[in-house]
């Protein structure tokens, strides 16, 4: 979600995960509360997790897939082995994990403690049938050094137990039985079906490469088990492990492996939190707790005031005179009109950019303060529409601004409106109706607020700066307060600036670069020496230059290492899934201590995008160009965005800098995900928390972080961005 | 770790600023100030649910001196109650109840067709209802729009049976009314079964009382008419 107005108060990154977590934990559980028999949306079944984050038993995975959009959080821990693992269902069948994880008394290969990162993909190739299991094929720690590098091919088939008792609901039991390559088929293995070949692990490779010639590749072994839930609360689970720990247990001495059996139980403590506890490899004892999300189920149900009652108008038959267009003459009822509707809109969370008022038709240019979806900003300016004009005012042109950018227009009919508010499915009868289309250049005549610009506006709030997977420390944190401040002094016009005061932190004393390319992201640590920074302070200006075209230009110091001139040029019909962009910017790399110096390097980097929306709410971005380190090259990123605000998604870059100039991790890829608050709170705000994790940050394939830049401003105001949240346009 | 204070020094100087986050100007609607007001609006939710058991008497002398009409809503699955004004009237029957909070129910004939301020609402229902006659006029399909998941509406069909369990007289804080209770049972197609009880007056054209599902979200709701303006 892209924030619309540059005064945003300092977007919580750490504080989104703790809060996930808070409020994972103070969900109460509800299943069995209710009378069964009531009618409900009931929640798709969820498998639960293993120590790996991922569908399965205690150590080894199942054939199971989450419910489609699912967000998982694991983090298990045995001897000192920790595994923080997230998850999501991106596809029905398919799913994706990043795993961090830490070994303590590792005593190998240099480290003391063996701290990294990996991600997992797992295909569903078969769904469970009446008699046949589902099968899934995953691939664990693929890229990277790949210490937890394994294939499987898994079966499970589920079964219903009897009741425990009368009343009660049925219980589960699910079998589950697979063969495992890699780690997977280091205990007990029965021979190497696809070849010997397989190269041992290395904990100090640069990694960050698809082993795809070690896939399935090496010796195989079988493992299995059972879960057996006899509630929805209780869980029970044992299994057989091919994994036989060696470097943990041979190379190494993390803890002792006596058995290939282990058990656990397993509490279901809230809708959203699983508990468990494990008796693992005959010696350990082990924790595991899961968190699961869904986009689908809000924590709390969003519930925005009612609007007002759409305002009917009295017929035409009995009162003709109220009907006349004769008012529009008057050359005081425009000023009169604007301003009660700039009184109404604003109760609404809606500001009036500008009025266009006719005898039989309106133009109402606007911009969305409060609420995240633009449909409910629809409807709630046209219901104010009903309540102020006059009779005879019988089409509503509805046009949403962003920065003087007029982003699209919806056309609404008032006796379409009147007719349609308590009728059933109002809101597909209204979309039958409306027209979405281009919102052209602002008509003649029209009547802008009174009193909005220049305007200005600030806030303070905290900031939070995470630095992730330092070798010596996985975490890094700087806290601090930030004043942030916006001066419009004409529409389209900006300029802002960013204050930060340091009050804690350890960013500081990071690691120093070691990065061979110029260091354009990796001197994050002597950027974090002063306590009292300029994060950015520039002149924005955001106009259209013509029929789908949208135009933005910064100059100053645009984010915390880089300050020069930056241009961007989108096109983007309103009812077209494809969006083209070309950005350039010549920057110079700023003083380390964040005032108004430069340092002597400068780039000229830019590129030229395409941007396609496809199904499900898949927002695909490829981007060609020059980087900040100089490098020539594409960053392809596929995000997963929901109707209601949330989006997961991922990116990676490959350019021209070869891996080893690179550094560890080979080519610059990473995850986000951004949750708007609305889906917490329950309350209708524009804000979202977001977290974004590259593995590694090194120099290569690294872009601006610019403030405003187009295409989620215009997005979200777009015929499918619209159509998907249509339904709140009676909200 | 050689200052076991500072790392929760730092949390707490972080909560603190938390909720100490303002902002100036027209625009903008910071975050953290909002995370305060809905915490502050859930411990006072939680404390009105503890309250709700002492729900202040109503006295139909007091009633008597109220002008306007009035409804007493009560969410079942909470026990909140609120008192509810006319907000609009149609011609066709159709009644928009108000609470000050701004949450409205919208009945056509007494009949339920549509929530908002609630999360979880009716966007619409199709009900059979007809002119002049209070409750449901039949039975037959119904069906409600909800808003649900992923900003979603999603269709639930309900098939539903109309009984008249006859004349009732009923008492609405000290006022004995009397009624016709009707009892509409409903069924979905997966086996869920809502139970919807009226008790109407067609001489004075008004439902006095009635339990009615609103959805999987919000649950049964009672009303009862207090005052009739």
């Amino acid at each position: 979600m892209t924030e619309r107005t540059p005064i945003s108060a300092p977007a919580g990154r750490c504080a989104a995960t703790a809060l996930l977590c808070a409020l994972a934990l103070a969900a109460p559980l509800r299943a069995q509360e209710a009378e069964p028999q009531v009618p409900g949306f009931a929640a798709p079944e969820t498998p639960t997790l293993n120590f790996y984050g991922s569908p399965g038993l205690i150590d080894m995975p199942s054939a199971e897939m989450l419910p489609d959009g699912q967000f998982t959080m694991g983090l298990s821990n045995f001897e000192g082995q920790s595994r923080l693992t997230a998850t999501f269902q991106a596809l029905p069948w398919l799913s994706a994990s990043f795993r961090y994880n830490g070994i303590r008394d590792w005593n190998f290969g240099g480290f003391e403690a063996y701290y990294d990162r990996g991600f997992d993909v797992r295909f569903r190739l078969r769904e469970e049938s009446r008699f046949w299991p589902a099968v899934a094929v995953g691939f664990q720690d693929f890229v990277g050094t790949g210490i937890y590098g394994a294939e499987y091919i898994v079966a499970t088939k589920s079964f219903d137990t009897p009741a425990l008792s009368p009343g009660s609901l049925a219980g589960r039991l699910k079998l589950t039985g697979g063969m495992g390559w890699g780690r997977l088929g280091s205990h007990n293995s029965f021979g190497a079906p696809f070849g010997v070949e397989r190269p041992a692990f290395v904990p100090n490779s640069t990694g960050g490469k698809i082993d795809t010639g070690q896939w399935f590749r090496g010796p195989a072994a079988l493992f299995g088990g059972l879960e057996w839930q006899p509630d929805d609360r209780w869980g029970l689970k044992v299994e057989y492990s091919s994994d036989a720990y060696l470097t943990e247990t041979q190379v190494s001495n993390v803890f002792e492996r006596k058995s290939s059996l282990n058990f656990g139980v397993e509490y279901q403590a809230s809708e959203r939190t699983r508990l468990g506890a494990y008796y693992l490899y005959g010696t350990a004892i082990g924790v595991n707790a899961q968190i699961q999300l869904s986009p689908y189920r809000p924590a709390t149900l969003l519930a925005a005031p009612a609007p007002l009652p759409v305002e009917l108008r009295v017929p035409r038959v009995e009162n003709p005179l109220a009907w006349s267009e004769d008012w529009a003459g008057n050359p005081a009822s425009g000023p009169n009109l604007r301003d009660a509707l700039e009184s109404e809109l604003g109760k609404q969370g809606i500001a009036l950019e500008s009025v266009t008022v006719h005898g039989d038709r309106v133009e109402l240019r606007y911009r969305n303060l409060r609420y995240r979806s633009e449909t409910i900003a629809v409807g709630r300016a046209a219901r104010v529409l009903a309540q102020v004009l006059p009779p005879s005012v019988e089409t509503f042109r509805l046009v949403p601004v962003s920065a003087a950018m007029a982003l699209s227009a919806v056309t609404l009919r008032r006796s379409d409106l009147e007719a349609l508010e308590f009728t059933p499915d109002n809101t597909e009868a209204l979309r039958a109706v409306a027209g979405i289309g281009e919102a052209g250049p602002e008509p003649r005549g029209a009547l802008p607020a009174t009193g909005l610009y220049p305007n200005f506006a600030w806030g303070v709030g905290p900031y939070f700066e995470p630095s992730y997977f330092d070798p010596d420390r996985p975490i890094r944190m700087d806290v601090g307060v930030e004043l942030a401040m916006g001066y419009e002094p004409a529409p389209g016009w900006m300029i802002a600036a960013t204050l930060r005061h340091r009050l804690a932190g350890n960013v500081k004393d990071g690691r120093l670069s070691n990065s061979v390319l110029p260091h354009v992201r990796t001197d994050q640590t002597l950027y974090a020496q002063e306590d009292t920074t300029l994060k950015n302070f520039y002149v924005a200006r955001q106009w259209r230059p013509g029929q789908n075209l949208y135009a933005r230009t910064t100059a100053g110091y645009l984010e915390s290492m880089y300050g020069g001139v930056t241009g961007e040029l989108l096109w983007k019909p309103v009812s077209s899934r494809l969006a083209l962009g070309a950005e350039a910017a010549y920057v110079r790399k700023r003083d380390f201590d964040q005032r108004f110096g430069f340092l002597d390097y400068s780039v000229l980097t830019g590129h030229a995008s395409a941007y396609l929306e496809m199904q499900r709410g898949y927002v695909a971005q490829l981007a060609a160009g020059r980087y900040l380190a100089g490098d020539l090259g594409a960053t392809f990123s596929l995000d997963r965005t929901f109707a209601n605000g949330w989006s997961v998604g991922g990116f990676f870059t490959l350019t021209d800098v070869s891996a080893e100039d690179f550094g560890e991790g080979s080519f610059d890829k990473g995850i986000r995900f951004s949750i708007p608050v609305t889906w917490f709170l329950g309350k209708p705000t524009r804000r979202s928390v977001g977290l974004g994790i590259r593995p590694i940050q090194r120099d290569g394939g690294q872009q601006l972080e610019l403030p405003g830049r187009l295409y989620g401003q215009v997005r979200a105001a777009h015929a499918r961005a619209l159509g998907n949240e249509w339904a709140r346009v009676w909200e | 770790m050689r200052h076991p204070l500072r790392p929760a020094a730092g949390v707490l100087t972080a909560l603190l600023m938390a909720l100490s986050g303002c902002s100036g100007g027209t625009r903008s609607e910071p975050l953290y100030p909002q995370i305060l007001a809905a915490a502050q609006t859930t411990f006072s939710k939680g404390k009105s649910q503890r309250a709700a058991a002492a729900r202040p008497p109503l006295t139909r002398a007091v009633l008597n001196d109220i002008e306007g009409s009035y409804i007493e809503v009560t969410l079942e699955r909470s026990g909140i109650f609120a008192y509810l004004f006319v907000s609009t009237t149609r011609p066709d029957g159709v009644v928009q109840w108000r609470t000050e909070d701004n949450v409205t129910l919208t009945m056509r004939q007494g009949v339920l067709i549509a929530t908002r301020g609630l999360g979880g609402d009716i966007i619409s229902s199709a009900v059979n209802t007809a002119p002049g006659t209070q409750g449901p006029a039949g039975g037959g399909e119904k069906v409600m729009y909800i808003r649900t998941g992923d900003l979603e509406e999603r269709r639930l069909v309900l098939a539903c049976d109309l009984a008249d369990l006859g004349p009732e007289t009923i008492t609405i804080v000290e006022k004995a009314q009397a009624t016709r209770h009707l009892r509409e049972s409903c069924e979905t197609p997966d086996g869920g079964r809502i139970v919807n009880d009226y008790w109407t007056d067609n001489r004075t054209g008004i439902v006095w009382q009635s339990r009615q599902w609103a959805g999987p979200h919000i649950g049964y709701l009672r009303v009862r008419r207090l005052t009739t303006g």
